[in-house]
């Protein structure tokens, strides 16, 4: 057993106002096209300072950052408005007396850089199955790098190829590369690569199309502040993010072996290192989850095996895969330890094989569970999202597919339930303690719930199309709270009623795993910016 | 009788379920990976629930099981019909016990209909009653 490395610990600078430190900013916002700007957010980061604070303007164009937040001092400004950029003023000092500062915005010359992956795939051309290859690009860039390329089809293959073999936990800012090559029909890339060819640069200066943007918020959209915080280095890829009791908040990174841990009221980071057990594999884990006892338990992707940190020693265990599991395309992606308690038996995947594992603790082995043994071989599975009941039965997302599978602890026999809307790739989920399973149907753009009581599902519908949510968590109240790598917006829905929010965010954000705490009042939702090496906080004001 | 004819009867419930779109399996990961090879798939389930001598019985729940080994679930849409893609062709479908379930009621009996033992991807249409408590 190798025990944890107190890799580093890394103080970021403190802006939270202290007492008797209060500053008030307030202002307008303006545009010569529009006069009095709703819906456009303004955020405001310190000189030197990881911590940047959002809000938005509401419908005569004022905001108000809240009492409290900002210290003394100088921020730069930023706004976000889609097909505007900020003309002036770029920062404001913060001294004793209150400050009020007016925004103006000029029309953007380049919309292009503007736009998320879910306005890319709005305005491309194509049709929906030229256009669902590309959900999988979205794992690891935006859809801009590609809209704005000059390949032809030709071009394209290779460059597709090459890709095809970077490991799914792969960032811009750290490319790792699959030590097992993955087999990538020619015929498949050349059609992606013919179809890229008619939505990029390839044929001229400009896009052959429109390009089309979402509406900015508005209403109760904009009452909300959001904060950022920047994680030291911009390789850090914040996958799962979750708070403890303390109120910390704790985060697989996706491509290094560290485990994150922030103090928001702080600003004080932490990294936990885990032990490298196969050298020259990608680094990097990511389902992050708790067992009963409060300890964190890490899927430790191409690292294989399960990092088990005990939160009171601050020490790691491993339970690598035996030899027999292990190799080069081994790759562990989801734990779920919740009820290991009972059994002493913990649930996890192998993505390669695209089976369950679960391990027990006693004996430290794996047994590979292929839960679809009996359905139609040549079909793509992939068990990926886990939940376990009281008695550690699994439940389970085929994201390959369009199943949710129950696995029963006892008897190891499998219930496979389709889902009503087919091709529907449900992907993360949680069960709540009504034993309702709440998640994602990533292609289908829906958010799903299964009751395992009544063994029945029901859906609704994203609002904003080409969302692709990634996850979503059911609230105190009841409410939804759900976000994806495509719209950087993140979605709050009553399945009561069918309304929703959509809070945008400030800057590009690429979400997985999401969590709210129940603790505040109104609730608070957390998320990593997988791409953006930023924790996420969304406050909504109502 | 509405369904005397066999064929007829198995065209009618396919285009009420829209067997034929189903059947063309899920997204696939990498670049759009349909799973185009559905030689290895065995026959799909289909049919209604009824109450017994009566209507259609929505949103009840069918199982398609095989002993010991696992089981598919569904639920039957508005006018009662269901639809389960199916097994693997190494799988019987004489192995298959299909049940089906709803609060308030029992299950009557099943029906199964004769098919071509011979087509292997032949859907098999199997009735389902039930009687109320």
């Amino acid at each position: 057993m190798k025990r944890f490395l107190f890799a580093a610990v890394v103080a970021l600078a403190c802006c939270q106002a202290g007492a008797g430190d209060v500053r008030t900013l307030t202002g307008s916002v303006t545009s010569g096209d529009e006069g009095a700007m709703e819906g456009v957010l303004v955020s405001a980061q310190q000189t030197g300072s990881p911590i940047t604070v959002t809000v938005v303007s509401d419908e005569h164009g004022r905001f108000r950052f809240p009492d409290g937040r900002l210290a003394a001092g100088h921020y730069a400004l930023r706004i976000r408005a889609v097909g505007y950029e900020l003309d002036g003023p770029q920062a404001v000092e913060l001294g004793a007396a209150a400050s009020d500062v007016a925004l103006k915005l000029r029309k953007t010359t380049d919309l292009a850089a503007q736009l998320t992956n879910s306005e890319w795939f709005m305005s491309m051309p194509g049709t929906p199955e030229q256009k669902r290859p590309l959900i999988e690009c979205m794992s690891c860039h935006t859809f801009e790098r590609i809209v704005r390329s000059t390949y032809d089809a030709e071009a394209f293959f290779p460059v597709l190829k090459r890709m095809a073999q970077y490991a799914n936990n792969t960032t811009q800012a750290r490319v790792q590369s699959r030590l097992a090559e993955r087999e990538v029909h020619d015929d498949l890339v050349r059609k992606l690569a013919g179809y890229l060819a008619t939505v990029n640069l390839s044929s001229g200066p400009t896009w052959p199309y429109e390009l089309q943007t979402l509406p900015r918020p508005k209403g109760r959209a904009t009452r909300v502040v959001i904060t950022e915080y920047d994680l030291p280095r911009k390789t850090i890829a914040p996958h799962d993010v979750r708070t403890d009791a303390q109120g910390h908040v704790w985060y697989s990174n996706f491509v290094e072996n560290f485990l994150g841990e922030l103090d928001p009221k702080s600003g004080a980071h932490r990294e936990y290192a885990i032990p490298v057990q196969k050298p020259g594999s990608p680094t990097g884990a990511l389902d992050l989850e708790a067992d009963g006892d409060g300890n964190l338990w890490l899927a430790m992707m191409f690292q294989t095996g399960l990092a088990k940190f005990d939160m009171a020693t601050k020490t790691f265990q491993l339970f690598p895969v035996q030899a027999a599991l292990d190799n080069d395309a081994a790759q562990q992606s989801m734990v779920m330890p919740r009820a290991s308690g009972v059994d002493g038996k913990v649930w996890s995947n192998e993505v390669a094989k695209q089976s369950i594992l679960r391990l027990d603790l006693k004996t430290g082995t794996y047994a590979l569970i292929d839960p679809f043994k009996f359905l139609p071989k040549g079909r793509l599975h992939a068990p990926y999202g886990m939940a376990a009941d009281r008695d550690n039965n699994l439940y389970f997302m085929d994201f390959a597919d369009e199943n949710i599978g129950r696995i029963d602890a006892k008897t190891g026999a499998t219930t496979i339930y389709p889902t009503p809307t087919p091709k529907s790739r449900p992907r993360r989920t949680m069960l709540d303690d009504q034993g309702r399973l709440w998640f994602t149907e990533f292609a289908a753009n829906k958010l799903g719930l299964f009751d395992t009581k009544t063994e029945s599902f029901k859906e609704w519908e994203v609002p904003t199309p080409h969302t692709y949510p990634y996850d979503v968590f059911m609230d105190k109240n009841g409410e939804l709270w759900s976000g994806g790598m495509a719209s950087d917006r993140v979605l709050r829905l009553d399945p009561q009623s069918g309304q929703s929010i959509e809070y945008l965010l400030p800057r590009p954000t690429n979400i997985r795993r999401v969590f709210v705490d129940n603790s505040t009042n109104p609730v608070t939702f957390w998320a990593g910016n997988n791409h953006g090496a930023e924790i996420l906080r969304v406050e909504p004001l109502d | 009788m509405m369904f005397d004819c066999g064929w007829l009867r198995v065209a009618v419930v396919a285009a009420c379920i829209g067997i034929v779109p189903t059947l063309s399996h899920a997204g696939g990961v990498g670049f759009g990976e349909d799973d185009a090879n559905n030689s290895d798939d065995g026959p799909s389930y289909f049919g209604f629930v009824r109450e017994v001598d009566g209507p259609g019985v929505a949103d009840a729940k069918v199982t398609a099981a095989l002993k010991d080994r696992g089981a598919l679930v569904t639920r039957t849409d508005i006018m009662g019909v269901y639809k389960i893609p199916g097994f693997g062709k190494d799988i019987n479908p004489d192995d298959v016990a299909i049940t089906c379930a709803k609060d308030g009621y029992v299950q009557a009996n099943v029906q199964r209909r004769p098919r071509d033992p011979s087509d292997t991807k032949d859907p098999v249409e199997v009735e389902c009653y039930l009687k109320r408590k």
